[in-house]
């Protein structure tokens, strides 16, 4: 593997196993003494490779595979077969040195405690990620400054808003200066305002402290406002790698997409389109609200 | 530094727990209502007797409050009902991509509750003892003190251990309620708390003495109101011993089983 690469793949496969069963109660019961499985390849045959500094947007229709090459470059899951390196180290070791130098942020899954203030998860990640007092207190001061959330640290996370949440994800995320950044649809069902806000963020983090970014997004304009590259994955494959102008260029995304995986496609332009045009415009085409 | 992680996560529980306040009433009453059940219920067999199987009523009393007090500490049956249920919904990740032992964090997360109820229940069992003005019995001799403690603090450990066993099945059956099932009942009868161990036949109580479970809550009871003092040491002995094979089989079954684990749902 070429270690100047922080994320390497090479012919990554991952396929799970289903269990299936006979619609009705006879179905039911013979699933007692039987059953039935069926395999599904998640990710076949994945190539790829990111470079330090690279803000990579990874789309793909719903069931594409984008999460579950995410889980496999986080450790979280197990691949099937091929090689997998991130930071030099496998991803499913789970070693601690591996998970101090990266963030995972999944939109729709909380790292966070409701119960608690943000200055108390915070206090809680400093000592979790053996951060120093003095980086602490310098990144906690640059998140909450960018981020503009400084009156809301001794509020109880569960009356915060989504995109006031999201926020503080982020910020939990990197307090530990992590290396590599993995997003998972970070700004699914934020408005205009808020998601404007959370890719102002992310290109500053990734200009200013250099962290490798991949993000899977259904907003086309995350893809297009933050990744100069980005992936495509259909159906576990990877059908397109290179410049996000050049996969995009003048066309609408959902006719790109369309033209790309085939069928009808679960792409967004994202919530600022959602507020300024109609589906007949194109813009919302699919099954994935 | 290593242990500063821990610590903190102790720290935040305990601080979580101020978040919930009705929890804390009812946990108390639910102290105070087993002692006034147990007072009204073993009023009746001493009726006209100074003691049964060896206990006088005070002393029953005394055993019933302190076993009950213990009871309410071991707090570790949440451990596997959340790591269940996250494995289910995909979410253990959750713990998994942090840079913490994740039976650690359940450790030091108990240790956070425990210590929280810790302060309320002994409020809630010294205004019993007030209440009904019990002649309490309690051992005085220090090394009896001390074995007591090590038992208590190797039962709620051994606890929290088979709690997160019974969680991480789930990475291998989905399904574990009859695991916890059979657990509840296992405990609520092996750990004394219902009755206590010297009104079962001698061989019964020697079947259970080869269980973790008798040295969870019965014995520790028993040792601190000054009974069964001959089985101290072998008690500390026999749990450690528990606590021991218990972490082995967690390491194997972890070892074995988390690679299954496919974060559905994420």
């Amino acid at each position: 593997m070429n270690m100047e690469n922080i994320i390497e793949t090479r012919n990554l496969t991952k396929i799970y196993k289903r269990y299936v069963k006979k619609e009705g109660i006879g179905g039911s019961i013979a699933s007692l003494f039987k059953r039935e499985y069926i395999e599904k390849e998640a990710v076949g045959g994945m190539d790829l490779q990111i470079g330090k500094g690279e803000f990579v947007g990874l789309i793909g229709k719903n069931g594409a595979g984008k999460t579950t090459l995410i889980k496999m470059l986080t450790g979280i899951i197990a691949p099937t077969s091929g090689e997998i390196s991130v930071l030099g180290y496998y991803p499913n070791d789970m070693k601690n040195a591996f998970k101090k130098r990266y963030a995972v942020v999944m939109g729709q899954k909380s790292q966070l405690f409701f119960e608690l203030t943000v200055n108390d998860i915070l206090r809680l990640f400093k000592e979790i990620y053996e951060i120093s007092e003095k980086d602490f207190q310098r990144n906690k001061a640059y998140f909450t400054e960018l981020f503009g959330v400084r009156e809301l640290m001794d509020v109880q996370v569960r009356t915060l808003s989504l995109g006031e949440r999201m926020k503080m994800e982020l910020i939990v995320a990197l307090l530990h200066d992590p290396e590599v950044l993995f997003l998972d649809e970070p700004t699914i069902g934020l408005d205009v305002v808020a998601s404007g806000q959370i890719r102002k963020f992310l290109k500053e983090i990734n200009e200013e402290k250099r962290t490798t970014i991949l993000l899977t997004s259904h907003y086309m304009e995350d893809i297009r406002t933050l990744c100069e590259r980005c992936v495509v994955i259909n159906q576990g494959k990877k059908i397109f790698d290179g410049k996000t102008e050049e996969l995009f260029g003048e066309e609408e995304p959902a006719a790109v997409m369309e033209r790309l995986c085939g069928g009808p496609e679960s792409m967004e332009s994202g919530p600022e389109a959602e507020s300024g045009k109609s589906e007949s415009e194109g813009v919302r085409t699919d099954e994935n609200a | 530094m290593k242990m500063r992680k821990y610590t903190e996560v102790a720290k935040v529980y305990f601080k979580s727990q101020f978040a919930w306040r009705a929890d804390v009433v009812f946990n108390m009453i639910f102290t105070i209502s087993k002692i006034l059940f147990a007072y009204l219920l073993w009023r009746m067999p001493f009726m006209g007797k100074e003691t049964v199987a060896g206990f006088t009523f005070h002393g029953m009393l005394s055993y019933y409050i302190v076993s009950s007090f213990l009871s309410q500490l071991e707090m570790s049956a949440g451990i596997s009902g959340e790591i269940c249920q996250r494995i289910r919904n995909g979410t253990f990740s959750k713990y998994m991509i942090v840079p913490v032992s994740i039976e650690g964090y359940f450790v030091a997360m108990e240790i956070g509750v425990v210590l929280f109820y810790l302060a309320f229940d002994l409020i809630a069992a010294a205004l019993w003892v007030f209440v009904f003005r019990i002649e309490f019995t309690f051992v005085t001799e220090a090394p009896l003190l001390f074995c007591a403690l090590c038992l208590i603090l190797l039962g709620l450990f051994f606890m929290v251990q088979f709690s997160y066993y019974l969680g991480i099945l789930t990475l291998k059956y989905q399904g574990i309620d009859t695991f916890l099932m059979i657990k509840n009942n296992l405990m609520a009868l092996v750990t004394g708390t219902i009755v206590p161990l010297t009104l079962f036949p001698e061989t019964v109580v020697r079947m259970m003495r080869l269980l973790p479970f008798y040295y969870v809550t019965y014995l520790p009871s028993m040792l601190l109101i000054g009974k069964c003092r001959e089985e101290a040491v072998r008690g500390i002995v026999v749990m450690a011993g528990w606590c021991l094979v218990m972490q082995i089989v967690i390491w194997l079954t972890y070892a074995k089983y988390s690679r299954k684990y496919d974060g559905v749902g994420i």
